[in-house]
């Protein structure tokens, strides 16, 4: 009897963000990540030459004032750089925290952070919102992109939870399994950065809700070495995204209105 | 002796026709004895901007990384490079928050703002800046260097003879000067390219 009265008082506080459900789940976490199921995608795939991420913009207004600055994809460092799926503003504090991290790292070792070590930091950050202070956790997933001198090219993914594993490819935020099923069937190991480019869009045109495919919803990155053996993130004008769209077939013209 | 004498240093910035050019010794010393004679005593912040730090070597190393540290933010942040005149300001706050347990420092600040204009500046270690048109110079062979700019310095210069004229007084400068030479190291910087020129002076 006075067993079942406790098990009935304590499923009263299980929504705290700190407390585990009697099923061994925290549901906080569970319900930050149904929060980035809503948001627009973002697919990374890893290449010998290079990391690709392509993220869907979700609000395309024509009243939105244009800026020169990316919506889903953020630089971290100079050789590491992320997309994002999720609560914007939460990203926003996470990215400022994971820039500030590099740049700590770098201040002490005089080099650059190895990237795993910047996911895992930020990870870390991630994991003490899912354990004290009764904060709720950030609703942000987060696809990092990266080389460095011990491992090269790498793709991590990262959820609310402050999980993270690496990726030959991934897919996150809206229809992230249905990308993530296709990307399993048409990645190949020996990849090029060009053909990653091209697997990201088609599979991103075939996930996304919108009727058509145009550049202004979409956003490319690379990372990349340069000839002079410098890591470079370059994010994709405009003009060559509409190219590229043209190039691989993927553009659907947009749907007539009266 | 004093701990800004303690390496030994000799750094001079001029101002040219949309040009600028900053200059150093290459001596990193330990009092007398000379440990080290291709010290770089000048870095860069971003390709139009370049700071020299004289004074104590350790401090201006471990400045110039904090330096590198807010810059980098600054950039990720603002999605462009730091203006010299902001950077002054923020090398000079940095500077103060030591006020009373300073970086034995004194930076040499050059670069080009905008409409390519030349800006230079020098501050205290205490950050007190010092704004000046035609050239600032730090270190320990600063009173040298003083008479000799002041004498050699043209409004206006063409980026060649800007590389002369810095070159000329920043060796008579040094020679005079026990702690600081063993070469030079010129940088002249104009909108479209950054020349880098090591000197021959007396080696000694």
């Amino acid at each position: 009897n006075c067993g079942s009265a406790l098990t009935k008082m304590s499923r009263r506080y299980d929504s705290r963000t700190t407390i585990f459900s009697p099923e061994g789940r925290l549901y906080q976490v569970e319900y930050a990540m149904e929060a980035i199921g809503n948001a627009g995608s973002a697919i990374g795939i890893l290449s010998k030459d290079g990391v690709v991420l392509v993220g869907e913009k979700k609000v395309t207004s024509k009243l939105l004032q244009t800026s020169t600055s990316t919506e889903k994809m953020y630089k971290i460092d100079d050789h590491v750089a992320c997309a994002v799926a999720g609560i914007m503003s939460d990203a926003n504090i996470l990215i400022n925290t994971a820039r500030v991290q590099a740049q700590r790292y770098t201040y002490a070792y005089q080099e650059p952070m190895p990237v795993e070590q910047l996911v895992q930091s930020l990870c870390d950050t991630k994991q003490g919102y899912t354990q004290f202070g009764g904060l709720r956790p950030f609703g942000v997933s987060f696809l990092f992109a990266g080389w460095d001198k011990n491992y090269g090219f790498q793709l991590y993914m990262s959820d609310p939870s402050g999980n993270y594993s690496g990726w030959k490819a991934a897919a996150i935020g809206a229809n992230n399994q249905a990308a993530q099923s296709m990307l399993k069937q048409d990645y190949k190991d020996e990849i090029t950065r060009e053909e990653a480019v091209q697997l990201a869009l088609k599979v991103l045109s075939k996930t996304m809700d919108s009727t058509s495919l145009t550049s202004e919803k979409l956003e490319l990155a690379e990372v990349f070495l340069t000839p002079s053996g410098n890591v470079k993130y370059q994010v994709c004008s405009s003009d060559s995204l509409s190219k590229l769209l043209l190039k691989f077939g993927v553009t659907q013209p947009a749907a007539e209105t009266s | 002796m004093s701990i800004f004498e303690y390496n030994g240093s000799a750094l001079v910035a001029m101002v040219g026709k949309n040009c600028f050019a900053i200059a150093s010794d290459r001596r990193l010393g330990v009092q007398l004895q000379t440990i080290a004679t291709d010290f770089q005593r000048i870095s860069k912040i971003h390709d139009r901007l370049f700071l020299g730090l004289s004074g104590l070597a350790t401090d201006a190393q471990t400045l110039y990384q904090r330096l590198v540290f807010r810059h980098k933010l600054y950039q990720l942040r603002e999605e462009r490079d730091m203006k010299p005149e902001t950077f002054a300001n923020l090398v000079s706050a940095i500077l103060y928050e030591k006020r009373f347990g300073p970086y034995f420092c004194q930076p040499v600040i050059a670069g080009l703002g905008d409409e390519d204009k030349p800006f230079i500046c020098t501050m205290d270690s205490i950050g007190a800046k010092e704004l000046a048109k035609d050239f600032v110079v730090a270190g320990t062979a600063s009173e040298s260097l003083y008479g000799a700019c002041e004498s050699m310095f043209k409004q206006d210069m063409e980026p060649e003879d800007l590389f002369e004229t810095v070159s000329q007084a920043l060796l008579s400068s040094v020679d005079r000067d026990c702690l600081s030479g063993w070469g030079g190291h010129v940088y002249v910087v104009t909108p479209t390219e950054v020349k880098e020129r090591i000197l021959k002076g007396r080696m000694d």
